[in-house]
């Protein structure tokens, strides 16, 4: 029985002695002899950065310690597998629990047992043919080319293939990550007018929040879900559609219902106890985070931040002592980690200020302020909002404000953060007048960016470049601010050439954007015409 | 720790279906090598037969009592109907030729329909582990588009289904499941297909299943109509 497949390089992971060894057997009759038999996570973690197998086998259920998802998660993340590398779910029962967690990473196809020696043979050449007719779409992907990957997309559709829905859905999520958004709605309607085919729908829904239109959004979403009230991905998009509308309340119900069908959802377990913690509904923050920690026990995800914020929901229940335990637990686990001693201290400090030793608890948030100075990146905005919420406590209510400015100065285009915000000043006391001072915050810069991008459309490059300079400089974490700032040195360069000292600061504000949102689809742009530039200031 | 019953039933299932995956690659490893004789060659295939079955009932089981708690939903995508019989066969292949049944399948390379896999895939297997029961020689699958409508078909050269079993659209018929033991049949693919069929909607249009006789072979015929 020789295939293509006996050249393969095989890793099989499974925690029972003896499905490894039907699973060797199976590999035998296939004639596969190159393949190395894991039984824990640690192992296949090991073997698959050491040989890099072709074909990855992996159980879902690998006894204690991380899952079948938690290995692919940690393996695509340190780059272990690649696009090439073929991951098999293995699993004893239906998928559909594991496709509701709502992953990041989905293997390349589910396999449940049992299965045959000729099925497994079966399935694995047509993953190794997907893979063939993807791997120039994959690598565009990758490199984040998504003109180049939708061009590829466009011949194989035009080749009449046998799978033309699947390469439409990776189509459509290639124009939503190149913000091309009406042309990914297009193809989101072509299908659903004969089909209601349920991620066509969710990515219907998807494409409406993206460009604000809430009412539709929530309108998509909710048919979805009275549709199949298991769909949970449609609960997470929902949520955030809701949060955007700053209708927090709701968006913690609809979080709750799909936490409750789909328990093993760490990131919905977060979102969860962020929204009831801001909203004071701390019994359900407690338990949302008590299990996100169990959840993140073995997870790449791990984070000091949800063992300070259940240090902080504990605390708010009145268990202080808990809250001490789980804060000293967290130093322990993350030593080392660069964002562990802010964790810490503004845990300590809520902790501290709701026992009534106000000393202590300053101490420990100046420790917090001092470790913010150093940290920076996408986490700025929501550890921002971790101080304020200390400062309020503790009534450094000057330093809360001037946070909160900050806040929503490098935010102020994301209505869901602001939604975010303003529940914040509400259970910190600041209600009403925090909303009055976040509108002006937010028109003040709307009105700079505005007037900015009216002088590059006229042409005033050097009164538009002053003008947006000075808004980024103020605000080095507003990433509309800076990526104007860096289109209008950009357009400038591009009609008068360009100089040394105008090329490098272009790639600071870069940078700025970069750290703060490494995915936003505008980067891409920007930094394609400065490359131009750059190549062409070499050539002269 | 709390666990409501469809955990625990999960779980258990769980646990069978990795006996099962073992008895059934054992047993296929004792067939396949040449060391081990069996006085009745036949009895050891029929084991295979056996296991395949009771697996396909457990999955049955655990649908139809999701189906019953609600907690059952399709999802409804676009697959390739050659690429599904290639893998049906290749589940299936096997066990036949032990029992001298010729499994094989006949469908235009592009046909495409929209269903849930998973459940589909569920049905046609459970058929076809059926019909080998019955059938003589061959077992034929094959998929055309009749009146918009997707049409997988499973037949068999056997003495067909009894009277009280056939079922055709045009009658309006429901299965009663009255009286299972008295046929040796439980009838609970019959109604797991049925239950599966007609969770796949497109608009007004609702799928169905048919159980027929002599169609292009002499024996039993069994439709999954799919709108």
């Amino acid at each position: 029985m020789a295939s293509i497949l006996s050249k393969k390089q095989v890793l099989v992971v499974d925690d029972f002695a003896d499905m490894r060894s039907v699973l060797r057997g199976i590999l035998r009759s296939l004639s596969i002899n190159n393949f190395d038999l894991a039984a824990t996570a640690s192992e296949a973690l090991a073997i698959l950065q050491k040989r890099r197998p072709d074909i990855v086998l992996c159980d879902y259920n690998l006894g204690e310690g991380k899952d079948g998802q938690q290995v692919l998660e940690e393996a695509r993340e340190r780059q272990l597998i690649g696009v090439d590398t073929i991951y098999v779910m293995l699993t004893a029962e239906n998928t559909r629990e594991m496709v509701m967690a709502a992953v990041e990473y989905v293997p390349d196809s589910y396999l449940t047992k049992p299965f045959t020696a000729e099925l497994l043979k079966t399935r694995l050449e047509k993953l190794v043919q997907q893979k063939a007719q993807l791997s120039g779409v994959n690598e565009a992907l990758v490199a984040k080319d998504y003109a180049g990957a939708i061009t590829e997309l466009n011949t194989l559709l035009t080749s009449g293939p046998k799978n033309p829905l699947e390469l439409l859905k990776i189509k459509a999520e290639a124009l939503i990550s190149s913000n091309q958004l009406d042309a990914a709605q297009k193809v989101y309607q072509s299908i659903l007018k004969d089909r209601d085919v349920r991620w066509a729908r969710l990515g219907a829904g998807k494409v409406q929040l993206l460009r604000k239109d809430y009412t539709q959004a929530e309108e998509t979403l909710k048919a979805l879900i009275s549709a199949d009230r298991y769909m949970i991905q449609a609960y997470d998009v929902l949520a955030k559609t809701l949060m955007a509308q700053g209708r927090t309340e709701d968006a913690e119900k609809v979080l709750q219902q799909a936490a409750e069908l789909s328990p093993r959802g760490l990131k919905r377990q977060i979102e969860l106890g962020r929204v009831a913690l801001n909203s004071g509904n701390t019994q359900t923050a407690e338990k949302a985070f008590g299990r996100a920690v169990n959840l993140a026990k073995y997870s790449r995800y791990n984070h000091p931040s949800i063992h300070s914020s259940l240090a902080k929901s504990l605390t708010a229940n009145g268990k202080h002592t808990e809250a001490t335990k789980v804060v000293s637990e967290l130093g322990r686990a993350f030593s080392g980690h660069e964002e562990v001693e802010f964790h810490k201290a503004t845990a300590d400090a809520m902790i501290k200020a709701n026992q009534g030793n106000l000393k202590e608890a300053a101490a420990a948030l100046a420790i917090a302020e001092h470790a913010l100075g150093e940290s920076s990146g996408d986490q700025a905005a929501e550890l921002g909002l971790e101080m304020v919420k200390a400062y309020a406590k503790l009534g450094q209510h000057d330093k809360a404000e001037a946070m909160l400015r900050q806040a929503i100065a490098n935010n102020h285009d994301d209505d869901a953060f602001i939604a975010e915000v303003k529940q914040v000043c509400q259970s910190a006391g600041m209600g009403d007048e925090g909303d009055k001072k976040i509108q002006r915050v937010q028109q003040e810069i709307i009105k700079v960016n505005n007037a900015g991008v009216r002088l590059i459309k006229q042409g005033e490059f050097d009164a538009a470049i002053k003008l947006l300079r000075k808004a980024a400089d103020e605000m080095p974490g507003n990433k509309t601010v800076n990526l104007n700032a860096a289109k209008a040195i950009i357009m400038k360069m591009e009609q008068k050439g360009s100089t040394k000292e105008e090329v490098q600061l272009v790639r600071g504000y870069v940078e700025h954007v970069r750290s703060a949102a490494p995915e936003d689809w505008r980067l891409a742009d920007i930094s394609a015409r400065l490359q131009r530039l750059v190549t062409k200031q070499k050539e002269a | 720790m709390a666990m409501d019953f469809s955990d625990m039933l999960a779980s258990s299932i769980h646990d069978i279906k990795n006996s099962l995956s073992l008895i059934s690659t054992t047993l296929a490893e004792m067939i396949g090598s040449a060391e081990n004789t069996f006085a009745d060659p036949r009895q050891a295939n029929l084991l295979q037969h056996e296991v395949q079955r009771v697996n396909h009932n457990l999955v049955q089981l655990l649908s139809l009592y999701k189906l019953g708690d609600e907690g059952l939903t399709v999802d409804i995508d676009e697959h390739n109907i050659e690429d599904l019989f290639i893998e049906c066969l290749a589940n299936n292949q096997t066990v036949c030729q032990a029992l001298g049944v010729d499994l094989s399948y006949d469908c235009d390379p592009m046909l495409c329909g929209y269903f849930d896999l998973e459940m589909v895939r569920s049905v046609v297997d459970s058929t076809i582990g059926n019909a080998r029961r019955y059938a003589d020689k061959r077992i034929q699958l094959s998929a055309l588009e009749e009146d918009g409508y997707l049409v997988i078909r499973i037949e068999d050269d056997g003495q067909g289904f009894p009277p009280e079993l056939l079922l055709r659209s045009d009658t309006n018929d429901q299965l009663q499941v009255t009286n299972p033991r008295a046929s040796g049949r439980t009838r609970l693919g019959l109604l797991f297909a049925e239950k599966i069929s007609g969770l796949h909607r497109s608009g007004e249009r609702k799928g169905h299943i048919e159980v027929k006789n002599g169609c292009s072979l002499p024996g039993g015929c069994f439709e999954l109509w799919l709108p």
